[in-house]
């Protein structure tokens, strides 16, 4: 089944002799339960390509589908509201909620979208990522490891069709980011949870099951 | 150390940062020159009142010079002038005095003055000129036109009879006829009124002067002008010195007359700020560098911790601590130029504008706005403190910062020492508010405290002006429309003890011949010398606060004495039955006062300002009989042997050690049986502090004293009348009779009014510029609060917050501060307000404290209303950016 879907994904920033085509036409779709990895070097459209399809930017032209809706279709409104039970987001600098706790920040999406959270379900994340002792404690007082984990806790809880990992390993050691990668590994396989993940760095793209090349606003490889 | 040239790396580094934060700038320029408004027009408001003192008691010391050099003949006055200490001289020829009726009550001057001297005199013609020489000119003021009969027209004719020689036993009438050349306003704030004649003129007439050494006709006075009033005496000492003169000690050779102008000295200065006055203007000053120091402190605090990465850097590269403290401290005094100059220029109209109000309830005839640059160079000095006292802490922050940490460091990271939250529900938008506000305590702590500040002030200006409370003001006048009486009667120290201060028959029928009059009645006060006989624990009683024990054993013996009662002064109305239907009966009956032949008295007891009656004022119970001794004739005796000193003149060169005394020999003992003990209100009795005092009847009063001078006349109008009345009587004593004046129930309510509108006005300014800071500091908190998370508000956009959701925290955020405020504001109410209502009716007698929390209340929608339209116009601009960019944003 096909949860990530672009056609002609086209985005330009500036206009005239500035011009600049980040996306130039990009074409792919993600499977359900894939671990996707986008690999490209710095300004190849990357990061471009991940806000499209999270729905945070909107393309100049094509069209992005995530659980089969067209999200330029939708109003801002709507997208937020969208993306917040479609879409969850893994960032490079964690991104938490400082004056939250730990189980707040998870927790913070699918209270956002006036749910009531699964219990079990938390249960699970928090029990998979290693996050019981933790609950309580302040972001600030994590180290970077155990605060990406909370924020793959977070983009998981609202049981999205999608997880967006923009370079979730960028701030950290290399131990550290194998321990990321085993997580966000381990999860995909647990939780059938599909993810694409962004990164520059080959040796992390390894990990996932398939790898997306882009260059220059092109997807230059598949395999 | 070894001192570096780094000055100017320094400065342009403090400079190019300052440029990155505009919005700090814009909100500590407009902090910066609020907290001068306050300062300027603090200061415009008390230098305008110390001048206003300052000319009024030139003008009672009848010039502003410094210092006078007197009894002069014209060639020392030309020798005196050559000193090179003076900057300034005016010589004036004294000639004589007119004190025949119509002068009689005015202290008018013939003198010829140097044209450079009559401004100083107050006596710049504002029409016309000075007399011109070879002519028969003259000028002078209104109020002697006007005793003359003659009107204010330049090229008038007015004759005027005069006494030259006028302290001697030779005194000369002489008369003449002059043309008036010009006039000037009479100031009745003016002790002496002038006229001036030419000098040919002038010595013409004091030519025909006796010649007497003692005459002041013909006398010449330098009047000196020094560089400045700091030390008037000295100066004036050492011009004399340089001529071998002194004018310290009468007894020696070289003794010469001076005069120092006493409006200048400093004990007139610091009488005119009691300390009270002084507690006031310092608890004011305090205030104020606290508001200042709140906001000012707040936006270098914010703008310091956003800023703490770029001053990590700097460290990291090599600035030192006192480096980074001065280019904090260099933007902190640039901004105070900027600020400053428009807080002097802002605070000194609204001073201008408050300095009258204020001066309508201070006695001052003349109101000066003083415009002396020291009011500026004073309020500059205290912004500047107020400005450096408050960055002072951010500039240690930023001083201290370690370049490791500063990368790392976040708001709120302060507030990490306890690391965990244990709400259990997890997060709801309130809650976030809520823990977004208490990231930076100190912040919010201050933010609500000059909320808070503005809103108690304000309901301390409420409370106060609620408070004033017209009964109890009026509750010690009596309740009657109109008192007419002498104009010094009605000063502060009022005065009431001879026969030119009563009120004439003619004043009486002028008055009576206005229509409406219901009820009226005279009071006579005491001009002849009355005696009572008390026992001697009263006498001890009453004059133990004044007296030293020796004084009052000597009083006690020197008393003249009748059995076993000693004599003693006693003061006595004599009321017709108006002004006695206005006094409070204690006990007893005042019906026997209005029958003479009933030889009945009233006994008077005081009031507090709370109107309680203090039974220790009088001695007199229902019943009594009361003796009062009416003195005709005195003399003088010597102590030892009792015998009589037929020429009372040898006292006045007597310097041997014989005691004498007075005592009276020619008199009349009476005695009055007391029918009633009662109160009389202040406004209708003698308005000083005198002797027990009693009450007759008016006729038993003229009768015995053989006096019938009249104190105060005091009458009722019916209520349509009462406009006209006071119009007849304002205009009657200001051109008529000017020596007379009167009170109304009008100008009491007017009085009362102007005293509270007085508290109201500078209150509500006070609280508004408050406010106005407490706003701004407001602003501040929230435009940075979402500034400096842009970034995060962005990351929760992109994990599900919706713009409204996002919206909503901001203005709870933003309630919370001005919530959080007004509670403070109302705890404070609650718990202060009744101690303040006691302390503030204990002060002003005439202040009932009423509870009211509605400043609270009615500030409610307007905060209501701030806290969350700020929080959404500036999430506006920073919503223009979309969420990429702003999650782009880099954390430097």
């Amino acid at each position: 089944m096909t949860v990530l879907e672009t056609k002609d994904l086209r985005k330009t920033y500036g206009a005239g002799e500035t011009e600049v085509h980040a996306l130039a036409g990009v074409n792919m779709s993600v499977q359900k339960g894939e671990f996707v990895a986008v690999v490209g070097t710095s300004g190849s459209g990357k990061s471009t390509l991940l806000h499209m399809l999270g729905g945070l930017d909107r393309p100049t032209s094509g069209s992005v589908s995530v659980d089969g809706r067209e999200l330029g279709s939708m109003a801002d409104e709507e997208l937020t509201i969208f993306r917040r039970r479609k879409i969850g987001f893994v960032f490079q600098n964690y991104n938490l909620v400082p004056v939250l706790s730990v189980y707040e920040n998870i927790l913070l999406p699918i209270q956002l979208d006036g749910r009531e959270p699964d219990g079990e379900y938390i249960g699970q994340i928090i029990d998979t990522l290693g996050l019981e002792g933790k609950l309580k404690n302040l972001p600030n007082n994590l180290s970077g490891g155990q605060q990406q984990r909370v924020a793959i806790a977070r983009a998981l809880a609202a049981k999205p069709a999608i997880i967006l990992a923009d370079e979730p390993t960028g701030n950290l050691d290399s131990r550290t980011s194998q321990d990321v990668m085993g997580l966000l590994k381990v999860t995909s396989a647990r939780f059938g949870q599909t993810i694409v993940m962004i990164t520059h760095n080959e040796e992390i793209a390894q990990m996932a099951n398939r790898i997306i090349r882009i260059e220059d606003g092109l997807i230059v490889e598949r395999r | 150390m070894v001192k570096v040239s780094n000055g100017r790396c320094v400065r342009r580094l403090g400079l190019r940062s300052m440029g990155a934060a505009r919005t700090r700038n814009i909100i500590a320029v407009l902090a910066i020159a609020l907290t001068a408004v306050l300062f300027t027009s603090l200061f415009t408001i008390a230098a305008s009142i110390n001048y206003s003192f300052q000319q009024q008691n030139f003008r009672q010391a009848g010039g502003d010079f410094h210092g006078t050099i007197k009894e002069l003949t014209w060639e020392q006055v030309e020798q005196f002038r050559t000193d090179p200490l003076i900057k300034e001289d005016f010589a004036r020829m004294f000639v004589g005095m007119p004190t025949d009726p119509p002068f009689n009550k005015s202290h008018v001057e013939v003198s010829y003055m140097e044209p450079d001297a009559a401004p100083h005199y107050f006596c710049a013609p504002e029409e016309g000129t000075l007399p011109r020489e070879g002519t028969n000119e003259a000028a002078t003021d209104t109020h002697v036109l006007a005793l003359l009969g003659v009107e204010p027209k330049v090229g008038a004719e007015f004759t005027l009879s005069f006494y030259i020689d006028e302290n001697t036993k030779d005194r000369q009438l002489v008369t003449r006829t002059y043309t008036l050349s010009g006039w000037w306003s009479y100031d009745s704030a003016v002790v002496a009124n002038h006229v001036l004649l030419p000098r040919s003129e002038a010595e013409e007439l004091c030519a025909l002067g006796s010649g007497d050494p003692y005459s002041m006709t013909g006398v010449w006075t330098l009047d000196l002008m020094f560089k400045n009033s700091l030390s008037i005496r000295d100066d004036v000492n050492a011009v004399l010195a340089n001529h071998g003169l002194q004018g310290e000690d009468p007894s020696a050779e070289n003794y010469h007359r001076i005069g120092v102008n006493w409006g200048y000295s400093g004990v007139q200065l610091s009488n005119s700020f009691d300390t009270g006055t002084l507690l006031a203007i310092a608890v004011v000053l305090l205030l104020i560098i606290f508001t200042g120091y709140l906001i000012i402190y707040n936006v270098f605090q914010i703008s310091v911790s956003n800023d703490i990465r770029f001053y990590g850097l700097l460290k990291t590269i090599g600035t030192t601590p006192r480096q980074l403290k001065r280019i904090i401290r260099q933007q902190a005094l640039l901004l105070s130029l900027i600020g400053i100059p428009i807080g002097l220029v802002l605070g000194f109209f609204i001073g201008n504008k408050l300095t009258p109000v204020v001066m309508s309830q201070l006695s001052y005839k003349n109101v000066f706005v003083s415009f002396n640059p020291w009011i500026f160079i004073g309020a500059a000095l205290f912004a500047l403190v107020t400005v450096l006292i408050s960055c002072a802490k951010p500039a240690r922050v930023a001083a201290r910062v370690s370049p490791v940490e500063a990368v790392r460091y976040a708001e709120g990271a302060a507030g990490g020492k306890r690391g965990e939250r244990t709400a259990k529900k997890g997060a709801s938008l309130p809650a976030m508010a809520w823990a977004n506000l208490g990231r930076s305590r100190g912040k919010t702590a201050v933010t609500v405290i000059s909320l808070t500040l503005a809103v108690v002030l304000l309901t301390v200006t409420y409370t106060f002006s609620l408070g004033f409370d017209m009964n109890k003001y009026l509750q010690n006048k009596a309740d009657v429309d109109f008192i007419a009486g002498s104009a010094s009667y009605f000063q502060t120290s009022g005065m009431f003890g001879s026969e030119d201060d009563a009120v004439s028959e003619q004043i009486i029928s002028d008055i009576d011949a206005r229509s409406g009059i219901t009820e009226s009645g005279r009071i006579y006060g005491q001009t002849s010398s009355m005696q009572q006989f008390i026992t001697e624990d009263w006498l001890r009683h009453s004059w133990e606060g004044w007296s030293t024990p020796e004084v009052l054993d000597m009083m006690v013996d020197n008393a003249e004495k009748v059995g076993n009662l000693l004599a003693d002064r006693v003061t006595v109305y004599g009321m017709e039955d108006f002004p006695l239907s206005l006094l409070n009966v204690l006990e007893g009956d005042l019906e026997p006062l209005k029958d003479p032949s009933k030889n009945a008295i009233a006994a008077v007891y005081f009031t507090d300002d709370y109107n309680s009656t203090e039974w220790g004022t009088n001695y007199a119970k229902l019943g009594d009989t009361v003796t009062i001794r009416y003195v005709d004739e005195t003399e003088y005796f010597w102590r030892d042997t009792g015998e009589v000193i037929d020429d009372p003149g040898i006292l006045d060169s007597y310097s041997g050690s014989r005691e004498w005394g007075t005592r009276s020999k020619v008199y009349e003992d009476k005695q009055y049986t007391v029918c009633a003990l009662v109160n009389i209100p202040n406004s209708i009795s003698y308005r000083f502090w005198g002797a027990d005092q009693f009450i007759m009847g008016a006729e038993q009063f003229v009768q015995d004293s053989g006096t019938s001078s009249v104190m105060t006349y005091v009458f009722n109008t019916t209520d349509e009348s009462e406009d006209a009345m006071e119009e007849f009587l304002s205009e009657y004593t200001d051109s008529v009779q000017p020596m007379y004046d009167y009170e109304s129930r009008k100008i009491y309510e007017a009085e009362f009014e102007g005293f509270r509108g007085m508290f109201m006005t500078m209150g509500g300014a006070l609280s508004l510029i408050i406010g106005l800071v407490g706003v701004l500091n407001f602003i501040n908190a929230v435009l940075t609060g979402i500034l400096t998370r842009r970034r995060e508000l962005a990351v929760l956009q992109s994990i599900g917050m919706t713009g409204g959701q996002l919206k909503k925290m901001l203005i709870f955020e933003g309630l919370y501060y001005t919530l959080l405020s007004l509670a403070a504001a109302l705890v404070l109410a609650l718990c202060a307000g009744p101690l303040m209502g006691h302390a503030l009716g204990s002060v002003f007698w005439f202040f009932t404290y009423r509870f009211t929390v509605l400043p609270i209340i009615v500030t409610l929608p307007v905060f209501l209303l701030l806290g969350a339209a700020v929080p959404l116009l500036v999430y506006r601009s920073v919503a223009r950016h979309t969420i990429v960019e702003r999650l782009r944003e880099t954390d430097a």
